[in-house]
């Protein structure tokens, strides 16, 4: 369709380029200057040049929050795919009790993230949770999950696992209803086994759903704030301090602005070379499929 | 028939349009003095207590207004100390700062350095408070020298010993007096279950910097040297340290209560209120609130000794942030003169467990029989004698926040050693 007026295109972009520019590409612009100096947001801003990169890459402290976040990440990803995944299909039935399941576990996605914090750690008490009650009737030792440098990580990513599986589930739901049944029955008549319907059939119609999974638990999981804020204050041992909550603490602890701001730009730029490698791959996979389905 | 102004939408239009002037010309928000509909003047206050102290300082502004007839305290909750802070920073760069509020000591010559606050020597004298000179920080500087008054004590504290009384009867023991007593006893309230999960720590303290702070001092040591040198207080800082690590890897009778800051004193008063906690060292804030909410004796005893008796002065110290108007200025320090009162300090400090700040009002108390009725109460008061002030540096909040407090947790929690935790810290202290 050819618009009437070469700058019509443009208008109807316009909200969308003054949101981006407003909220996005100036505060950038702002961090990667402020990047440059030092400052406590009380007296004049003092010019470092790269101080405070050098100070960020020097102390190790960039490469520990990235192994940290990619770590919480990877769990975050790996098992709300997979558990979404696994209880779609367990609960993809007819009847109250499965519909009564699929609210409950979804219920987890719509309380607030603060809500769930404050649940989990009244839960995962050594002493007096329920989680230590278990262990201890089940005959082994609780141990103090949150208190531990060890173990304080895999529990926030494992309350975060919780709370968005639910989400999952029901995108994972949703991309069953898509599954013609005839072609599961047709499978079956010619004598196709559940898992060979479902590595055949179910999974490959499922690749967006899970393509839309996998990306919004990424970006959920890149901006874990609230659980770490609640529940750990970044500790025991900076164990769950991740880029966001990092970014934070430089503020709003340790008055450095221009600290967390050169924090910030490494973390665009990371996001950036993430989200550049993920396009890639995604276009040689359709490159690949294409010339697949050209040679057949 | 009272006649009540109306807010319409041409005034509301009105109003927003003077706000955007006054922004868009550069003019603080602030600069004009807010009033009510009576014509008193507000002064807003940020506070930052929950709990029963939310209330007692919520009856205290509720007091003061009734009695003023020009002006109207508001108070505002913003969390704890340090959320509060952040707010305030921000507040302060965005020039929307209240007219008063309360901050920790640490803070108070950073904030003055950096010329934020407002003196408050012009108001009235520090002398005409007759305040306690360790609860006011007096000559608390490092390098001494002449500075202008610019907080005045409003919450003071101390570290004291919370003991259960009936853990106390059990063993037969009395509150530790040394170092090596409280490592006893300890061991000898600690209950272990066969599967080694444990019912009852013998002590229960956050891995905090005001408590190894105590320690340090305890030890011989000083955390910032007269000269203002971050000494971390050198070989004593280190015995600090081991003493911890001692007692939670080898003793295996304190639990480092879970999360940081209050999360984690939270997390103390919970075990010992529970009864999973035959010790805990906290603040004497928490006297009236434990007392309150305890099943069993509550015992306060002073922090044991090592090579000498100290603890840190803790709390918060009333601030006027620069950029409020004259006018309110001059109402806000019409409420500190009065928190400053004796009547007011004694109510403030008996109903929440703070220290009275007026030295007057603290001698009324001890000649009116309150703290020979009141033992609990008398911890504090008469810890005051080995109690030091902050040892006012404008870096003594980075090395608090920064340099140190992560790195105690790294002593204790992942066991790194000591001395080179201590070393890290005071590299970190040195960093512009």
């Amino acid at each position: 369709m050819k618009p009437r007026h070469p700058i019509h295109p443009y208008l109807f972009l316009l909200p969308a380029i003054v949101t981006l520019g407003v909220f996005f590409v100036v505060p950038l612009v702002i961090a990667f200057k402020n990047s440059f100096y030092s400052w406590d947001m009380l007296t004049p801003p003092r010019w470092v040049g790269g101080a405070n990169y050098a100070a960020l890459f020097r102390s190790g402290e960039v490469i520990g929050i990235l192994g940290r976040t990619a770590l919480y990440s990877a769990i975050v990803v790996a098992l709300s795919l997979g558990l979404g995944l696994a209880l779609a299909i367990a609960l993809d039935r007819p009847g109250r009790i499965y519909a009564f399941v699929r609210g409950a576990v979804f219920s987890a996605y719509v309380v607030s993230w603060v809500a769930v914090a404050l649940l989990w750690m009244w839960l995962l008490d050594a002493d007096a949770g329920v989680v230590g009650g278990v262990v201890r009737a089940l005959g082994g030792t609780p141990r103090s999950w949150l208190a531990d440098p060890d173990r304080a990580l895999f529990a926030i990513a494992l309350v975060s696992v919780w709370k968005i599986t639910g989400y999952a589930m029901v995108i994972f739901l949703a991309g069953l209803q898509d599954v013609p049944k005839s072609v599961l029955e047709a499978a079956a008549l010619d004598g196709a086994g559940p898992l060979r319907r479902f590595t055949n059939i179910t999974w490959p119609l499922l690749r967006p759903s899970a393509a839309f999974v996998a990306t919004t638990a990424l970006l959920a999981s890149f901006q874990a704030f609230d659980v770490v804020r609640v529940m750990t204050q970044g500790g025991p041992v900076k164990a769950t301090t991740l880029f966001v909550y990092a970014i934070y603490e430089h503020v709003f602890v340790n008055l450095r602005v221009g600290r967390a701001s050169a924090l910030t730009i490494v973390f665009f730029v990371v996001l950036l070379a993430a989200t550049a490698l993920q396009l890639l791959a995604w276009r040689a996979a359709d490159r690949a499929r294409a010339s697949s389905g050209g040679s057949a | 028939m009272t006649v009540r102004p109306r807010t319409g939408r041409r005034t509301f239009v009105e109003r927003m349009g003077a706000a955007v002037a006054a922004a868009l010309s550069g003019a603080a928000p602030s600069a004009c003095a807010p009033h009510d509909e009576d014509g008193r003047t507000i002064v807003s206050l940020w506070f930052a207590y929950g709990g029963k102290n939310r209330e007692e300082l919520l009856a205290l502004v509720d007091r003061f207004n009734a009695s003023q007839p020009g002006v109207r305290v508001v108070a505002t909750y913003q969390g704890e100390y340090f959320e509060a802070l952040a707010k305030l920073r921000t507040a302060i760069a965005a020039r929307a700062a209240p007219a008063l509020t309360h901050v920790i000591g640490e803070v108070v010559p950073y904030l003055a350095e950096a010329g934020v606050l407002e003196p408050l020597d012009e108001l009235a004298p520090a002398s005409s408070f007759d305040l306690v000179p360790a609860l006011a920080q007096e000559g608390a500087y490092v390098n001494g020298g002449a500075h202008r008054l610019v907080a005045l004590p409003f919450n003071r504290s101390t570290p004291i010993a919370y003991l259960h009384g009936g853990v106390l009867r059990e063993l037969g023991l009395g509150p530790p007096k040394t170092w090596d007593d409280l490592r006893a006893f300890a061991r000898a309230a600690t209950i272990r279950a066969a599967d080694g999960s444990v019912t009852r720590w013998g002590f229960v303290c956050p891995i905090d910097w005001w408590f190894w702070a105590a320690m340090v001092g305890q030890a011989g040591g000083e955390v910032i040297a007269a000269n203002g040198d971050v000494t971390l207080g050198g070989e004593a800082g280190v015995r600090a340290l081991r003493f911890w690590q001692t007692l939670v890897h080898e003793d295996r009778t304190m639990k480092p209560p879970p999360g940081r800051d209050y999360n984690a004193w939270q997390a103390a008063n919970g075990d010992y209120l529970a009864g999973r906690a035959a010790m805990i060292w906290t603040s004497t804030a928490f006297l009236r609130y434990l007392e309150t909410n305890a099943k069993f004796e509550v015992v306060a005893a002073p922090l044991p000794s090592d090579v000498r008796a100290s603890v840190p002065i803790g709390g918060t110290l009333f601030v006027m942030p620069k950029g409020s108007a004259p006018r309110v200025r001059e109402a806000a320090s019409r409420f500190l003169a009065w928190m400053m009162d004796p009547e007011q300090a004694n109510q403030w400090a008996t109903r929440t467990g703070y220290m009275p700040v007026s030295r007057r009002g603290m001698e009324t108390l001890r000649a009116s029989g309150y703290y020979a009725a009141h033992p609990n109460d008398a911890v504090a008061v008469d810890q005051l004698r080995v109690a030091t002030p902050w040892p006012w540096s404008p870096q003594l909040f980075r090395v608090q926040r920064e340099a140190v407090q992560p790195r105690l947790e790294e002593a204790v929690l992942a066991r790194r050693d000591a001395a080179l935790v201590l070393e890290d810290a005071r590299r970190a202290a040195a960093e512009p």
